[in-house]
């Protein structure tokens, strides 16, 4: 979608434009990626080097071998796996979850439904740091400590907020007429829901996916309460292994988090030109 | 003008405006079934909720009211003496300050860079796609990391940023970013805007993109130069973003750990904490060692930012509708 | 079903959650007790995280190990040290600690009845094989409940190189000839320091410590506290002297660690002396070859005999139903001479026992240490206090040796918290 475009572009101006975006893109992408290019860069010189002072910029040493001695660790590959489970599993139930609550709250009155919002607004106000202890004893009740399922609910149920919210906004933007019509068709309510409506609102959906996916993908505390094998600790938490007080292994440590970032990329680029569409699917992007 | 929200019913919280010639059944009929059903659509969501939050929100409650052993063993009731440790405790009202300054620095910059970049994202230009990418990369980086990153590039004689200013010879000496007292928030807020605004990014470009061209079209024929048309068509029609994305930013900053606690590392005492960090080393990392006295800082934190949240929501009038 | 059926169902599940809540009030499956019960099946340790190469590979094969001589199965958590803390905090105060917890304390947990003494669990011939510092260390109200299971020693290192290019011919013996090489390395310019030192939350007691032994000071004296004893103002004088008065440390002594500040300095060529151990040795003969360092004593302050600081981290074990024949055949298993010395070995540390210290005295590079062991000064690791104490001392030292810092003031307020039982 173009943004508002100014009446009379003078010619200068429309022959330089689209050089300007892009070297302004240029620069904004240099901003958010320059930390992470100086991590690319520690990750491809020896531990020892990484807090040389003064520092250099690029290695005095290279060291290309890092990457592949991470994937190589079989700790890394079993973090890895815990991740990827963990963090599609949730985000699954999420999307599950907040869609029917989602829906209902935003099309139609009902008493209770504000609460129900505020109340999902609620659970965000408490810092998973101020849980961890209640978690642990309530998973241990159930005799669920240690396993996937502990954390997967957990992620699930702590991210449902944004997801509600977000779908809300969408949901509350289709058209009366949409709805209608399908139920002339002969849908029933759930069929208009997810055959009519969802692929309407396809934006909302990659958004919350996308968030609930990094939230999932990046959670450190609960984790780390809940899961004490090594094998079952997500990336996030099994990372700390490479530093210790003791011994210093920078270079594998950031190694493995530019490797950590990579699904998240991958999943983000699969599912990005659904950011757009739906309701707005006839305007050019 | 044509108004925006005529076309598109994008307002806040709440069904489209429904007038009895387009329903299919009769009104009363259909409301009360809804009330029925709603329940079904509430229910997993419902059960995750009380599941997974209220269990441990209960505990935590429980918990700020038990007198414990500096092992975590709990010895008894302590009636109210955690809360008046806490709110007695020296280092309260700095570190109050210091959540304030915290929030507003991160929150109010974000959402003016995030609007910007998400406009600026929406256009077309060559290279767009690359730069959405780069953009996301905070975002998909754990905090735990980017923390332990910037750390390393604040440092005062390893760190990367110094050797860059020398270089450039914007400073004569390197600067201690992270233990100068003058300018340890300021490393600390850029951290924490710079992980912030991807989200909020996108989430305002999922606004963007919600908008119909045929509003822009509008506001073009009707004459309508670019600051008015941002001012009164798509501001007004990103409020619903906007709302989502200021009220879950005040509230992921107010809980945020990972930024301030691992920058604020080396630094004894409290002087850098906010109410989170604060509550941590209440329980774990200061000479009280009381996990009494750290739910009862983390009751009284969902309680502040409780108030927050309701005190923006009145200010924004979050329930008015548009049309 | 009517409405308001509906929404009772609603209001059944959250009281249900509540419910949950109010009804396990006390404790879960594994009770905190006597050890009687049916002997249990399974015991959990949890150890802090030395090193991703050994100590995660030293447990899972002293795991298997265990199975296959007991039948009992061993699980192991390993946690990092910064976070040790708050998960073993979690699991007391859900009743459900580990069977043994690797932590640098344990005063506290005996305090609270929660720990078998040796008698209960540790061979006899273990107890008289530990080394005598650490059984007293070890020892809370006449019961050994900290079991040491390694140690180390600090020691001054010292850039050779440094040394001669500042015409220093010998380390340092004196307060005064520390100063004055330190400020001949500081004149070296460049960006050197003459010592690096580090008084951030880290391990801020350490550092204090092994000076404050040195000028004759103690934490403890004649079983009372004596944080604030003259000696012990003078020593924290003379740290804040080092960085404000004499400029030859690093910048913010307070506010730097060891491990990302003081050491990095010292392994990059750029202090001239540091308090290091075993660990920064391996570091320095592994990665950085181009340091040439010596090894000396501790400057003491008037040049009497130097005094040595040790550290040991405790495995201690939590009474519950049942487990005390397993816990007692971990120990057996651990302090089998094969086992203990062999992580302790791998992980760079120093041995705990004295059949341990014979075992390690065929390595010359560790003899600086060894000789020292038997003598080394702790800190009142047996006295519940310090728990408390030592945090207060992290979290508080660095703001003393701050240019606007009051070292009487700092230390009158932690004798104060020590003697107010923390």
């Amino acid at each position: 979608m173009t943004a508002v475009a100014p009446t009379h572009p003078p010619g200068l101006w429309r022959r330089l434009r689209p050089r300007v975006l892009s070297l302004t893109g240029i620069l904004i992408g240099t901003v958010f990626l320059a930390p992470y290019a100086v991590m690319l860069l520690d990750a491809l010189r020896p531990a020892a080097d990484v807090l040389q002072s003064p520092p250099t910029l690029l290695p005095r040493h290279w060291q290309l071998s890092t990457f592949g001695d991470v994937l190589a660790d079989l700790r890394f590959r079993s973090w890895l796996t815990t991740s990827v489970i963990v963090a599609v599993t949730s985000t699954a139930i999420v999307i599950a979850a907040a869609v029917p609550a989602a829906y209902v709250t935003a099309r139609h009155r009902f008493p209770g439904r504000t609460a129900f919002l505020l109340l999902v607004l609620v659970t965000q106000l408490f810092s998973p740091t101020s849980l961890v202890v209640g978690l642990y004893r309530e998973f241990f009740q159930l005799n669920l400590v240690n396993t996937y399922l502990a954390i997967i609910l957990t992620n699930a149920a702590f991210n449902l907020a944004f997801a509600v919210w977000i779908l809300h906004g969408f949901f509350a933007s289709v058209p009366k007429e949409v709805e209608e019509a399908a139920e002339l068709d002969g849908c029933s309510r759930p069929r208009t829901v997810l055959r009519v409506m969802l692929p309407l609102i396809r934006p909302g959906i990659v958004t919350a996916v996308i968030f609930s996916f990094i939230a999932a993908w990046n959670e450190y505390v609960v984790a780390l309460t809940l899961m004490q094998d090594d094998s079952k600790k997500p990336l996030n938490v099994g990372i700390n292994a490479y530093v210790t007080g003791y011994e210093q292994h920078w270079d594998q440590m950031f190694a493995a988090s530019l490797l950590a970032i990579v699904p998240v990329v991958v999943l983000f680029v699969m599912i990005e030109k659904h950011l757009v569409g739906g309701l707005t699917a006839g305007s050019v992007k | 003008m044509v108004s925006a929200p005529d076309l598109v019913r994008v307002a806040a919280p709440g069904p489209p405006a429904e007038t009895a010639r387009h329903r299919a059944g009769t009104p009363r009929r259909r409301q009360r079934a809804m009330g029925r059903a709603a329940l079904w659509w509430l229910s997993p969501a419902l059960l995750l909720i009380g599941g997974v939050v209220i269990y441990p929100a209960i505990e935590l409650i429980d918990a700020s009211f038990g007198r414990y052993s500096i092992t975590g063993l709990r010895l008894g009731p302590a009636g109210d003496a955690n809360y008046t440790n806490v709110l007695a405790h020296p280092a309260t009202p700095a570190v109050l300050t210091n959540t304030l300054v915290w929030v507003v620095a991160v929150v109010v910059p974000t959402i003016l860079l995030s609007l910007a970049l998400a406009q600026f994202l929406s256009l077309e230009f060559a290279g767009r796609r690359i730069v959405r990418w780069a953009v996301l990369v905070p975002w998909a980086a754990s905090l735990v990391i980017t923390s332990r990153l910037f750390t390393l590039l604040f440092d005062y004689y390893h760190g990367i940023l110094n050797r860059l200013l020398l270089a450039l010879h914007v400073v004569g000496r390197p600067v201690d970013w992270l233990g100068d007292d003058r300018f340890t928030m300021l490393s600390i807020v850029t951290v924490g805007v710079f992980v912030t605004v991807p989200f909020t990014t996108y989430v305002l470009l999922a606004g963007l993109n919600a908008i119909p061209e045929e509003v822009y079209e509008a506001a073009r024929i009707d004459g309508a130069g670019w600051w008015q048309t941002y001012r009164h068509v798509t501001l007004p029609l990103l409020r619903p973003a906007l709302l989502v994305a200021a009220v879950l930013n005040i509230i992921y900053v107010f809980n945020s750990f990972p930024v301030v606690y691992t920058l604020n590392d080396r630094n004894p005492g409290f002087s850098h904490d906010t109410s989170i960090t604060f509550m941590y080393k209440l329980a774990f990392k200061s000479a009280d060692h009381d996990v009494g006295m750290a739910a009862a800082a983390g009751v009284m934190n969902v309680a502040l930012i409780l108030v927050a949240v309701v005190i923006y929501l009145r200010l924004v009038d979050w329930r008015k509708d548009h049309s | 079903m009517r409405p308001q059926h509906r929404w009772a169902l609603v209001a059944g599940a959250l009281a249900l959650s509540l419910g949950l809540a109010a009804c396990s009030g006390g404790t879960g499956a594994g009770t905190a007790g006597s050890g009687n019960g049916d002997p249990v099946k399974e015991i959990k340790v949890v150890i802090a995280e030395m090193s991703k190469d050994h100590t995660a590979a030293f447990w899972n094969a002293f795991a298997k190990t265990y199975q296959r001589r007991t039948g009992v199965k061993l699980k192991v958590q390993i946690i990092s040290w910064n976070d040790v803390d708050q998960q073993t905090s979690t699991m007391v105060q859900n009743g459900n600690p580990p069977d043994i917890l690797n932590l640098n304390a344990y005063a506290s947990y005996a305090k609270d009845g929660l720990l078998y003494d040796s008698d209960e669990v540790l061979p006899d011939r273990t107890k008289a094989d530990i080394l005598d510092a650490f059984v007293k260390s070890g020892t809370y109200k006449n019961k050994l409940y900290g079991f040491p299971d390694l140690s180390s020693v600090r020691a001054l290192f010292y850039n050779k190189k440094l040394f001669a290019k500042a015409g220093v011919a010998h380390p340092p013996r004196t307060w005064d000839e520390f100063v004055t090489t330190a400020k001949k390395i500081t004149a070296l310019g460049d960006g050197t320091v003459g010592y690096a030192q580090p008084l951030g939350p880290e391990e801020a007691q350490a550092e204090f410590s092994i000076w404050l032994f040195n000028n004759g000071g103690d934490w403890k004296s004649h079983g009372r506290w004596s944080i604030n004893s003259p000696k012990n103002v003078q020593t924290l004088r003379f740290l804040k002297d080092l960085s404000v008065k004499h400029k030859v440390t690093q910048n913010n002594p307070g506010k730097t660690n060891r491990t990302d500040g003081a050491f990095p300095l010292f392994q990059h060529g750029k202090a001239g002396m540091v308090v290091g151990f075993g660990p920064l040795q391996a570091a320095l003969d592994s990665d950085y070859p181009d340091v040439d360092y010596g090894i000396a004593p501790m400057p003491s302050s008037g040049g009497g005999p130097p005094q040595t600081y040790g550290v040991t981290d405790y495995l201690m074990a939590f009474k519950k139903a049942g487990n005390r024949d397993a816990v007692r055949k971990f120990y057996e298993l651990y302090y089998s001479p094969d086992q203990i010395n062999t992580w302790i070995k791998a992980e760079g540390f120093l041995p705990v026992t004295k059949s341990g210290l014979k075992v390690f005295a065929s390595d010359p590079s560790l003899e600086v240490y060894l000789d020292t062991l038997p003598n080394v000064h702790l800190t009142p690791t047996d006295d519940p206090t310090w728990d408390k104490v030592k945090i207060a001392v992290q979290q508080n030292l660095g703001e003393a040796v701050a240019s606007d810092g009051d070292p009487q003031k700092v230390l009158d307020r932690l004798q104060q918290m020590a003697e107010s039982g923390g």
